[in-house]
């Protein structure tokens, strides 16, 4: 679980102040607002990127406010993918796992891009990828590390129609597996209204829920 | 292929100027060595050319090395931090740009002498700058430091912020997101650094003579023999010299090619 109080970001001239926001375990949280509202800022704060200038992050328990990003244990998906270039799909999915020098790293990166439909792709470097794939690599990416908390970044507006519905199916099975909790921002009111069990909107840099 | 339009004919006409001026003179020096292939056979097989060549592309290549150490974590810094004064330290990067050889050499002989900031603490430690190959180096070094720094830089700030963001979100310390991410996909703009800044430091002569004549690096040699043998001696050893750094700036080029492949 996941517990904000009273946040103050500053970047420059922006401010984004969060009073109160608790997400409980499991929850697909998605927040929209207009662009220049604060939505990506939020997240990157969240993960780490940031540092607010005053209030506290609760993530299980444990006050993560002033932790480095490496110590959250939270995964980022952009959207533009952000996928490392001098590596292949497999070397990308297999990074957060390789720093921790976990053993079964093929058969859990295998694992993940067969539920995700790009088990044939991983030996290709991103740019022999197409945006879907790339995505998929992505959220693949940030899932086999087992993080507490997954943020997406407006993960699907890249894409076009037909890949965006095939995604978000995609993150719902994975989210209907259970033990995922995912704070995911869009611009993109169709898919706040398909996607998630609780809907935010940052309007003048108050959440309205 | 298509008859060039009037703008592209005029870039082939303009850009093949300073082409026309580098094949002239090469053609200039290689037509005096064919005149007198005595003189030129004689610098060959010289040792003191193929020492003073030797001394040359190995102190430029250990201020190259020393740059990598030094230069690559500061154009990290200047292409990803805001710090107060970071123009400044900008300004004075590009400074060994725009000042004279003659005061970049005053600069470091003031620096290296045995009274001097560098030189007095190196002498109590058995380190002397004067007369000698660490002279040297520490004079093409301050040559080459923007020639390193500013393309490392440029090759850095092409490098989105989100990729080193997102290997921490999965694990990585600052250190390792520079080692693994930042630093490979800079490896290009590494290499042409260092090739800039080491071909700067073999060509580099008022900034080395004023600490250090002795040994004599290549253009030191060039200078002392124009002056007592005359142009004929002078243009051997020059003849040499070219030979030498184009056969080892096409084997970099070569090699840097299969090492970025290799990255890739």
């Amino acid at each position: 679980m996941i517990r904000i109080r009273d946040l103050l970001v500053r970047v420059g001239s922006f401010e984004l102040p969060v009073k109160n926001l608790d997400v409980s375990d499991n929850d697909w949280v998605v927040i929209t607002g207009r662009s220049g509202s604060g939505k990506t800022v939020f997240l990157e704060t969240i993960a780490g990127f940031f540092k607010p200038e005053s209030g506290s992050i609760i993530l299980d328990g444990a006050d993560i406010t002033s932790l480095p990003p490496e110590k959250r244990g939270i995964s980022i998906v952009f959207q533009d993918y952000s996928l490392f270039p001098h590596m292949t799909a497999r070397e990308n999915i297999g990074y957060g796992l390789k720093l921790r020098n976990n053993p079964e790293i093929h058969s859990i990166v295998s694992d993940y891009a067969r539920m995700l439909g790009i088990d044939s792709l991983l030996d290709r470097s991103p740019a022999q990828l197409s945006g879907g794939e790339k995505q998929r690599v992505a959220i693949a990416r940030a899932l086999v590390v087992n993080p507490k908390l997954l943020l997406l970044d407006e993960p699907a507006s890249a894409l076009d129609h037909e890949t965006r519905r095939s995604l978000w199916n995609d993150l719902c099975s994975l989210h209907d597996r259970g033990d995922l909790t995912i704070i995911h921002v869009t611009h993109d009111r169709n898919e706040a209204e398909v996607l998630g069990n609780r809907r935010i909107i940052i309007d003048g840099g108050k959440f309205v829920e | 292929m298509n008859r060039p339009d009037l703008f592209t004919s005029v870039c082939i006409f303009a850009g093949s100027l300073p082409v026309l001026l580098i094949i002239l003179g090469l053609l200039v020096l290689t037509g005096l060595q064919v005149a007198d292939p005595e003189t030129f056979i004689d610098a060959i097989l010289d040792p003191s050319v193929i020492d003073s060549i030797l001394l040359t592309f190995t102190a430029a290549a250990c201020s190259t090395l020393i740059l990598f150490a030094i230069g690559t974590p500061l154009a990290y810094l200047l292409s990803r931090q805001k710090f107060p004064l970071k123009s400044v330290v900008e300004g004075l990067i590009d400074l060994p740009l725009v000042i004279p050889h003659t005061v970049a050499g005053i600069i470091v002989y003031l620096l290296c002498m045995r009274q001097g900031l560098l030189g007095l603490p190196g002498s109590l430690v058995g380190i002397r700058f004067e007369e000698t190959i660490a002279g040297i180096i520490i004079a093409m070094l301050f040559v080459s430091v923007p020639y390193y720094v500013n393309t490392v830089r440029e090759g850095f700030s092409r490098v989105p912020v989100r990729l080193e963001q997102v290997a921490r979100s999965l694990g990585a310390t600052p250190g390792r997101a520079f080692v693994q991410i930042s630093l490979p996909l800079t490896t290009r703009h590494i290499l042409t650094g260092g090739l800039m800044a080491w071909g700067r430091g073999v060509s580099e002569f008022a900034a080395v003579v004023m600490i250090a004549y002795h040994p004599m690096i290549i253009s030191t040699l060039i200078y002392q023999r124009f002056n007592t043998g005359g142009l004929y001696a002078a243009t051997a050893v020059a003849f040499v010299m070219v030979v030498f750094s184009l056969l080892l700036f096409v084997f970099i080029r070569i090699l840097g090619g299969r090492l970025l492949s290799e990255v890739r």
